[in-house]
């Protein structure tokens, strides 16, 4: 740990809805959390958790009836900090009437690049977005897919140390869903914060470092994903017939139906491993990174399955 | 006080809008008939002056909840901008596309006037940018009224409200039984909105309009941004 402050910093935060009618609902309830620079932290929920609430009250886009939030150390509304945050809303919805390169220009401008360098730097963004030629047309025309992209290009045009993301992949197609996948290792790479809200829990495990489960507006454990090192899981078309074998071959395997869960240090350590079990009479239909822990964890804290 | 990319930006949005263009276009065709009879600085008169005022009232409507209903506005907010700079683009985005308009009114009914084989005067030239303040002026009123008015309702209140006054002011003081108030109601009248400039332009020496338009803009803006932060404000809080 260093001595930097935190890119985001929640302490004790607390957001009830009011209804027109005298209704009220606990949102968020007392959450305490914070994402490091070069850490990326999701967020994991069910519908209604508070997800999406609780990065809008860190973004100050709410306020929060109590607790406090710092960005870098600082209040989230002075400008010099929001020039370090990029943010991209699930469904976001653009000026109709203008292309996409011109809502990325406008950004870019609004961000202090020049007129000149924010036009480039629209056309660089849509690229690396992969939507060049939609980028081109007017932004009502875009599917959901196409608006999700540029929501994403918005979100990461000012280079951000922090960046926020809602359901980033809803709407992407398996392409889309890779390049967010890279995306977010190479900002972790640069030293960037993220925190992320997916449901996709094969993501959050590859990319996450540590997962925040979140159940009607409480924090109820955070999850270190790296500490247990990667876990492979690996389905088998005769899990039965070895079963013996493989556990006595393969240290810390555990079997569950046709599948045998591995832990092991790295990725690059997958292919000898999958090389083992085929020596061992194991007949592998699929090997999966990351393999069903988190959906364990999910459904354990989340749902309350045993 | 202005972010230019958004005042950019939203002038590029309403010069790409289907009914602004038609609309854009009746004033231009309006003008350039007005041209053709000689006199340029008739160019907003009759006709003309209709067409202006729809077309304020086109470039008005929705002017804020078009980026508030969208969203959009709460990712330009985040940008390092102020919540006064960004009503400011807006605003004067929309003035660029009613100058931009006005303009190629102006020009129709020049170009009109000279192939009619009429010379162009000081009044003509000078019409040109009276219009476009008068025309701001109202954008600016609609701009307020945009804060607390969703979609195109800030430009039917400001119809229904002028509707509603000039009956009060036409009927009222008879039913009262006091004709003479209503000389007191024509008077008040011209300070419930910006004044017609014109004056100026037809030789008269009648600079107050026009002062009291550029009032109007910053007083009319002032109160759009009070009102947008509380605005703001309250939505977070909800």
């Amino acid at each position: 740990m260093t001595g930097a402050p935190a890119a985001l910093e929640a302490t004790g935060l607390r957001k009830i809805y009011r209804g027109r009618g005298g209704g009220r609902v606990v949102a968020v309830d007392g959450l305490t959390f914070a994402v490091r620079p070069g850490e990326v932290v999701g967020l994991l929920g069910p519908n209604g958790a508070g997800k999406t609430t609780a990065m809008q009250l860190a973004l100050r886009l709410l306020e929060p009836d109590a607790g406090e939030v710092r960005l870098f150390g600082r209040d989230p509304e002075l400008l010099e900090v929001r020039r370090r945050i990029g943010y991209a809303p699930d469904a976001p919805l653009f000026p109709r009437r203008l292309t996409g390169l011109q809502i990325l220009a406008l950004h870019a401008e609004l961000l202090g690049f020049r007129r000149a360098a924010a036009r480039d730097r629209a056309e660089r963004f849509a690229e690396q977005a992969g939507f060049a030629e939609p980028a081109r047309r007017p932004a009502g025309t875009y599917s959901r897919g196409q608006a999700q992209r540029l929501g994403l290009a918005l979100a990461l045009i000012g280079d951000p140390d922090l960046l926020l993301l809602d359901e980033p992949t809803a709407g992407l197609d398996p392409a889309g869903v890779a390049a967010m996948r890279e995306l977010l290792v190479s900002l972790r790479g640069r030293g960037a914060a993220v925190l992320l809200n997916s449901h996709l829990l094969s993501e959050v495990e590859r990319v996450c470092d540590r997962v925040l489960f979140i159940k009607e507006g409480r924090l109820l454990r955070t999850h270190d994903v790296r500490a247990g090192g990667t876990r492979v899981e690996v389905r088998l078309a005769n899990a039965a017939q070895v079963s013996a074998r493989l556990v006595e071959e393969i240290p810390g395997g555990v079997l569950d139906g046709d599948r045998l869960r591995v832990p092991v240090a790295s990725e690059e350590a997958v292919p000898a491993l999958v090389r083992r079990m085929v020596e061992a009479g194991a007949e592998v239909l699929e090997v999966r990174l990351g393999g069903a822990e988190l959906e364990q964890l999910y459904l354990q804290i989340v749902e309350g399955r045993a | 006080m202005i972010s230019w990319p958004v005042a950019r930006a939203a002038a590029r949005e309403k010069l790409r809008s289907p009914g602004i263009r038609v609309v854009g276009a009746c004033f231009v065709a309006a003008a350039a008939l007005g041209g053709r009879a000689g006199a340029v600085s008739e160019t907003f008169g009759g006709f003309g002056i209709a067409f202006l005022l729809v077309l304020t009232l086109a470039l008005g409507a929705g002017l804020l909840s078009d980026e508030l209903d969208s969203g959009h506005a709460q990712l330009v907010l985040l940008r390092p901008i102020t919540r006064a700079a960004w009503l400011g683009g807006r605003l004067v985005g929309a003035g660029i596309a009613l100058a931009a308009l006005t303009a190629g009114a102006w020009a129709a009914a020049a170009v009109a006037s000279l192939g009619s084989g009429h010379a162009l005067s000081l009044s003509a030239l000078a019409i040109l940018p009276l219009a476009v303040l008068w025309g701001f002026a109202w954008l600016s009123v609609l701009a307020a009224l945009g804060v607390i008015l969703p979609s195109w309702t800030n430009a039917g209140a400001l119809i229904l409200g002028a509707i509603a006054w000039a009956t009060l002011r036409g009927t009222l003081p008879g039913v009262l039984g006091h004709p003479e108030w209503g000389a007191a109601a024509a008077e008040l009248s011209k300070y419930l909105g910006p004044q017609d400039p014109f004056a100026l332009a037809e030789g008269r020496r009648a600079l107050g309009p026009a002062l009291y338009d550029l009032c109007w803009v910053f007083f009319a803006w002032l109160v759009a941004v009070l009102l947008f932060n509380r605005r703001e404000l309250a939505r977070r809080r909800a």
